[in-house]
């Protein structure tokens, strides 16, 4: 029989791989579980292995809708061999291509901190909640269509005007891209917190995002838009 | 160039959007009632730019094909807008309502309401100290006003207040002669019918009754100081529906 070592597909596999000790220990993940451990703990990750794990020893595949942030799984693997390890592998929940062909033409060079300042600035027009901003300075300029964008923004924030403390969080995801037109491009995440939204105006979201080729996740009392960092 | 005169901290945050909208290719508009400062305020911010009324369809359209950037005033009178492409324009504008909602949300990014006077306190005070400077110097006045006998009017924004401070201040300034020509303008104007007399009696009666009333307190006293009988005082308040 063939011995072959599959550890470095399984170290750039897209979907997530962890292996745990019996004390929950991670004994080894790939690149992918890396950056889900930024949204989830390796403890939820264990839990969820145990409940899910097969009977007896070997392993056993459940379909089961699951989402940490912006990401999301339709199902996983848990397998164990002997008592003292159990690994367990979650499945990327498919991407919607993005349809919307982008018009370059449209695309300005920008400071997405400056875009967001004018946007906040707007947004405390009619609201006077405590805003925590997070920004990362070192952003670099990128391409984006500006009026379509902050369109996108005032209806995002607008789902916030009745809170009173919001943070939001502009940050560069490591590890992650977004393709569109064939092509890899980084992702900035702007993340909007607070103890609830008003989701009435979710359908023009989603299609807003769509039309700045972004990804937007909705949830009651938060929403995660993943920008494309298009510099050329 | 005149500073926007503004304490208030919606107006703030609106400038601090439009100045930082300056270098983006986004395009804003500032909704509110006449006379609250939008287009004082683009002024001061946009410098450079073309400004056209919406009213002006034939300079706007072509305005529109020669600029990348313009200012539209009154953009609630731009009826069948199908016909203009503003969305790879740089549009700045006004609008004394929201006549279309839909079309508002589709074209702005950056939509700014601006409140009337009567919820900018703060910005009341500073613009009738400013308004009253303004009046006295125009109108050659040194004398000290003080500013909280003015009765502002704030019914339509900075223009109605405007107007009853430079009122107020020309009244200060007016002799005899110029009351008796004001009163003769007047009467010459309307003078008509037959009971003229009595019809413009009130002209100097109303006056003097209020006038006596708050500087006397007392109907009895001022009886005495008119020389008219107290009864005769009585019936004269009454009939001009004085509230004494």
């Amino acid at each position: 029989m063939l011995d072959i070592n599959f550890q470095s597909f399984i170290d750039s596999d897209n979907s997530p791989f962890v292996l745990f000790d019996s004390s929950a220990k991670v004994l080894y993940l790939n690149s992918s579980a890396e950056i889900l451990f930024g949204y989830v703990t390796p403890q939820e990750i264990y839990d969820l292995a145990l409940q899910n794990a097969p009977l007896s020893f070997g392993y056993h595949t459940t379909n089961i809708e699951l989402s940490f942030d912006s990401f999301s799984f339709y199902a996983i693997t848990v397998g164990y061999e002997n008592d003292e390890q159990i690994y367990i592998r979650l499945y990327n929940t498919p991407r919607i291509k993005q349809q919307n062909k982008l018009d370059k033409s449209r695309l300005i060079t920008t400071d997405i901190n400056l875009l967001l300042e004018a946007n906040l600035a707007l947004f405390k027009t009619k609201n006077q909640a405590k805003i925590h901003l997070i920004a990362d300075l070192d952003i670099p300029n990128f391409k984006l269509n500006q009026n379509q964008f902050s369109k996108l923004l005032r209806k995002i924030l607008d789902s916030f005007l009745n809170a009173k403390e919001i943070e939001i969080t502009l940050k560069f995801l490591v590890g992650e891209h977004i393709i569109i037109d064939n092509k890899r491009h980084g992702v900035i995440q702007l993340l909007i917190k607070s103890t609830h939204r008003d989701c009435s105006n979710d359908d023009d979201i989603y299609t807003l995002a769509q039309k700045s080729c972004c990804n937007v996740s909705l949830k009651e009392n938060r929403t995660s838009i993943e920008i494309p960092l298009m510099i050329d | 160039m005149q500073t926007f005169i503004t304490k208030s901290q919606t107006t703030q945050d609106i400038i601090k959007g439009l100045e930082l909208s300056k270098n983006l290719f986004v395009s804003s508009i500032i909704i509110g009632e006449p006379h609250t400062g939008k287009k004082s305020l683009l002024r001061q911010i946009f410098t450079d730019t073309t400004i056209i009324s919406a009213k002006d369809k034939i300079q706007l359209e072509s305005t529109l094909e020669s600029c990348d950037e313009i200012i539209i005033t009154d953009f609630e009178l731009l009826d069948n807008i199908s016909k203009y492409d503003l969305s790879n324009k740089k549009i700045i504008a006004t609008a004394n309502y929201i006549h279309n909602q839909q079309l508002i949300d589709d074209t702005f990014a950056f939509i700014y309401h601006m409140l009337p006077l009567k919820d900018r306190k703060d910005d009341v005070k500073l613009l009738a100290s400013h308004y009253l400077e303004c009046a006295k110097k125009d109108l050659g006045l040194n004398t000290n006003i003080d500013i909280n006998k003015i009765d502002l009017d704030l019914s339509n924004n900075t223009k109605s207040l405007k107007q009853s401070i430079y009122r107020y201040v020309m009244r200060q300034n007016m002799n005899i002669d110029d009351i008796k020509s004001a009163i003769y303008e007047y009467i010459y104007q309307n003078l008509e019918g037959k009971n003229g007399y009595k019809e413009h009696l009130h002209i100097y009666e109303e006056p003097l009754l209020n006038a006596g009333l708050s500087k006397y307190k007392s109907q009895l006293k001022l009886s005495s100081i008119l020389g008219i009988n107290r009864n005769t005082l009585r019936k004269k308040i009454l009939e001009h529906k004085i509230d004494a």
